[in-house]
């Protein structure tokens, strides 16, 4: 398929890590020097179910190597990771497992090293996993969602967590994704395409639900993964099943913006991939190809990975920008906010991909 | 062995063993497996286990009495089938099967494009061959330094043979096990040449270059015998004819074993005009015309045969083979007898990984699912099989996983599987209290059965009536249920209640007459409906009683205030069944339903007329 714009582009430079173990997830650390970058790893063996951890590796820059700096061992296999900083800050890494414990570990904002680490342990959270947790930027905050129909807030004060339930559905709605779209609001997402819209100044329930139901009943999935951009908060970004990424503008209520996959009709050519969408980040590396035309409608460039092996930029009406074409599924990738030029994948054959575009 | 000591037509010994296994030849490595049980074993069953190792079940006897009662009643073993210096670690040996997938997959399309192009029945092509090399360089590459191989020429495809025996699982024919089968059988026959299997055996012994089995099993034919050979004359001509030309192939080799047939020629020329020489001595013998003179059909038809193996027909060569390492050999001996099959060969026979070119490459499966398809479906007779019962006995827990195998059967058309993997799913769900994720992966299986089972159950904890505080819960899950082109069993109900209680609550709320006349048309539908349980009615009419005593005008007609108290009469008389369910409501909600029921119809009457 010729897609236009994409011959002026070079191909991003990548480089692939071998690791000996199944990598469950990928983060890139905030830095604070440009000249230490580090990157977190939730990594499970294979072979035997014990032993699942979170290492700290430090990018050496001129070979692109990873040298394992500090190893910390969940107490089960990590099912959400996500990385920030604190008001001073220092590096937080928020890491939830499948037992259903989150866990915060603050390092040195130098040479990365783990400093402390508060928990709340498994049953004070979830029942079953813990789908996914975001943390607040700038701001020691978490949100945590499970299949439990759970949605928990989880505040540091000190050296330690305090747990506040915002709301419980007791399994009758299960909830996969979760962002923060500000200090106040988050959004969730779940079975049925489902997208709810939180707002922690208005108790009781989502202040707004989206139905997504615009495939007439044929075909639904499931939200795995949600962006919502600082300076467009009132749109919110998903990625799901059967290649799907669309945008809910909270102006125009229930009507979906498709980027990619179901659902596209007659557009159906610019879905960059079929199955899972294992996650979607705003690219902010990749300017819009329509400078010309950027009104707050319109929604920016996104990078989403799929099982189907697939790293690419989507972009609203635009063909897709494939950066990785794996035989394998690309399970989860970060963009580096200090360097959005560089991308790092987990692939499904226990290996990692850095991507540094031109 | 004890009863085959001799022919038993021409009296004359013959030895009986058509597969010379000596015990000694490779020199077995012996493993002690300490079990810790107390003899008597009864059973040994023996496995294929992960990766290079075999699984050994020990079982003991049932104890005849209570002495060692607490003993237990077997054991299982596992074997690790290794030299010492090819132990190689789980990562390695992972990182060795996801390098391996992509050489194969090309591979693979190498031979569907090969299969298509040419549209012949079989895809080994002369390409074909070339593009097998390439793949075992490839795994040969992954595998890591190859070792510099001793003598790399297959002298003895025999010991080959057997090692790839040894090699694969006992569940596929080789043409070693075909050989000794047929050695079994050969006793119990009268005349050999009758059966088909002995030309069959013939045939596949021949492809894989067992000369000196091929010319012992020929003289067993039944023309050799003295009483027969005067009238068979000339078949027994062309049995001999063909037994002289096998014995008489041209082998590129300075010499042969003793017992081992053939001529060796020690450079490439005179090799060359040898084997001319020999092609054409077939080729005339095929073209004879004693063949019409051969009265026995299988006689007639299987020399033919054998013939065009030795010619290199290429269609005769695939069927005489069971496994394509024994097609590969058969094709270097008859098709490209200058080649030598050398390092590559090798290399892959040396590994286990050779185990997964075409069988089922149990060790990596069983570690990745994701691998498993890859191979599987290429396996044409077992795979899709296996990978169906290796895909239902994965895990269902986790939700990414899940997906993931969905989408493997999804690739693979595993419909039904793929079904049924979401039904354990959604029952696994639904029985931990995860009712939302139950109902979505039932609906995606589209399980009308257990959808409307646990439309039942759900019923239940939805109760008398839908609270303001739980809507929001319910609110959710009643969305999923879709609209009603989606499968959704009963629970199809719940997004009509919600509708109806959508209307009462703006009735509570003062809203105007407009809106109570959409809380009845509402409320209609849903009596009217059988898919609304009837434990349902009577908190519905319940629910309305605001609706059914509206000050300003009657709000239903006298039809349907009818429908209504027929409901409720049916009500009554459902209540005598045992199994009748009780709506936990106050104990004169029926009585003011049907008197508000009675006062609506009065004014209904008054108003229509």
């Amino acid at each position: 398929m010729a897609i236009p714009g994409t011959a002026l582009r070079e191909p991003p430079q990548v480089h692939r890590l071998p690791q000996s173990k199944y990598i469950d997830s990928v983060r890139w650390l905030p830095q604070q020097s440009a000249f230490d970058r580090h990157a977190v790893l939730a990594l499970s063996d294979p072979s035997s179910d014990s032993s699942p951890s979170l290492e700290i590796l430090s990018l050496s820059s001129q070979t692109l190597s990873l040298t394992t700096q500090c190893i910390w061992n969940p107490p089960s296999r990590v099912s959400s990771l996500r990385t920030s900083q604190t008001p001073t800050l220092k590096p937080v890494i928020a890491a939830a497992t499948f037992s259903g414990s989150l866990h915060l570990l603050f390092t040195n904002s130098i040479d990365a090293s783990l400093e402390s680490e508060v928990s709340v342990p498994e049953e004070g959270l979830h029942v079953g996993p813990v789908s996914c947790v975001d943390v607040l930027d700038g701001g020691a905050e978490c949100v945590s969602v499970g299949e439990d129909g759970r949605v928990n807030l989880v505040s540091v004060s000190g050296s330690r967590l305090n747990l506040r339930r915002i709301f419980d559905s007791h399994g009758l709605v299960s909830y996969t994704a979760v962002k923060w779209a500000s200090p106040a609001e988050f959004v969730t997402g779940g079975y049925g395409f489902s997208l709810q819209w939180w707002d922690q100044r208005k108790p009781g329930g989502a202040v707004s639900q989206f139905k997504g139901d615009w495939a007439e009943g044929t075909t639904s999935g499931i939200v795995h993964s949600i962006d919502i951009h600082p300076s467009r908060k009132h749109t919110c970004l998903a990625g799901g099943s059967l290649g799907t990424v669309f945008a809910w503008d909270l102006r125009w209520q229930q009507k979906p913006i498709i980027l990619s996959g179901v659902g596209r009709g007659e557009t159906a050519a610019h879905s960059a991939c079929e199955s899972e969408v294992w996650e979607v980040q705003y690219d902010r590396y990749t300017k819009s190809t329509n400078t010309g035309n950027v009104s707050s409608s319109r929604i920016l460039p996104a990078m989403i990975c799929s099982e189907d092996g697939i790293l690419a930029v989507v972009e609203q009406d635009e063909e897709p920008i494939e950066l990785l074409a794996e035989p394998c599924a690309i399970n989860s990738f970060d963009i580096d906010r200090e360097n959005p030029s560089d991308v790092i994948c987990s692939l499904e054959w226990e290996s990692i991909a850095i991507l540094t575009r031109p | 062995m004890p009863g085959i000591a001799s022919d038993p037509r021409d009296g004359s010994p013959v030895s009986s063993a058509l597969v010379p296994f000596s015990p000694d030849a490779r020199g077995p490595a012996a493993y002690p497996l300490h079990h810790g049980l107390k003899p008597p074993i009864s059973r040994l069953a023996i496995s294929w286990g992960r990766g290079n190792s075999l699984r050994v079940s020990f079982f003991r006897r049932a104890p005849a009495d209570d002495s060692d009662g607490d003993e237990v009643g077997g054991k299982v073993l596992e074997v690790r089938l290794s030299s010492g210096d090819g132990d190689i670690s789980d990562p390695q040996s992972r990182r060795i099967a996801y390098g391996s997938v992509s050489p194969f997959a090309l591979l693979q399309s190498r031979r569907n494009s090969v299969a298509s192009l040419s549209k012949m029945s079989s895809p080994y092509h002369v390409e074909w061959w070339e593009y097998v090399m390439e793949y075992s360089k490839d795994i040969n590459s992954l595998l890591g330094d190859p070792k510099s191989l001793p003598t790399p020429v297959i002298e003895d495809p025999k010991g080959v043979m057997q090692d790839y025996n040894g090699l694969l699982s006992s569940t596929q024919a080789t043409v070693s096990s075909k050989l000794v089968d047929f050695q079994k059988e050969l006793v119990t026959l009268q005349i050999v040449e009758d059966n088909a299997k002995y030309w069959e055996v013939l045939s596949s012994t021949l492809a894989v270059g067992w000369l000196d089995v091929v010319v012992k099993m020929l003289r067993l034919h039944g023309s050799y015998q003295l009483d027969q050979i005067g009238n068979r004359e000339t078949e027994n001509g062309l049995v001999e004819a063909v037994a002289v030309l096998i014995s008489k192939m041209p082998r590129m080799r300075p010499e042969l074993g003793s017992g081992r047939l053939g001529e060796c020629y020690r450079a490439k020329p005179d090799f060359i005009k040898a084997w001319e020489k020999w092609r054409a001595q077939i080729t005339k013998l095929a073209c004879s015309s004693y063949w019409v003179y051969c009265d026995h059909h299988q006689t007639r038809e299987g020399l033919g045969n054998m013939l065009q193996i030795m010619l290199g027909n290429t269609n005769s060569l695939c069927t005489s083979t069971c496994h394509w390492i024994e097609l590969y050999i058969a094709h270097f001996l008859y098709i490209r007898p200058l080649t030598v099959p050398s390092t590559e060969m090798h290399a892959v026979k040396t590994n286990d990984h050779y185990a997964c070119i075409d069988k089922s490459p149990f060790g990596i499966i069983t570690d990745n699912t994701e691998i498993a398809p890859i191979y599987l479906t290429s396996c044409m007779k077992q795979g899709v099989g296996l990978l169906e019962i290796l895909l239902s006995k994965q895990p269902v827990q986790h939700r990414q996983i899940l997906l993931k195998i969905v989408e493997i059967c999804r690739l693979n058309e595993l419909h039904s599987v793929s079904s049924n993997i979401m039904k354990i799913a959604g029952v696994y769900h639904w029985k931990h209290g995860r009712r939302g994720s139950g109902v979505y992966w039932l609906q995606q299986a589209r399980d009308e059965v257990r959808l409307n089972r646990i439309a039942q159950q759900l019923f239940d904890s939805v109760g008398q009536s839908l609270s303001d505080e739980s809507f929001k819960q319910w609110e959710g899950l009643i969305e999923l249920l879709g609209s009603e082109s989606k499968a959704a069993g009963g629970l199809e109900f719940l997004h009509r209640y919600r509708d109806f209680k959508k209307f009462l609550k703006q009735v509570n709320d003062g809203k105007s007459t407009c809106a109570a006349q959409q809380a009845v048309e509402s409320l209609i539908s849903l009596m009217k409906n059988p898919c609304t349980p009837q434990r349902f009615w009577l908190p519905l009419l319940y629910d309305s009683l605001k609706l059914l005593n509206w000050q300003e005008c009657p709000l239903l007609n006298v039809s349907q205030t009818n429908l209504l108290l027929n409901k409720l009469q049916e009500l009554s008389m459902a209540r005598l069944r045992p199994d009748f369910i009780e709506a936990e409501l106050a104990p004169q909600a029926s009585g003011s339903v049907r008197l508000a029921l009675a006062t609506n119809l009065g004014r209904a009457i008054l108003e229509e007329q």
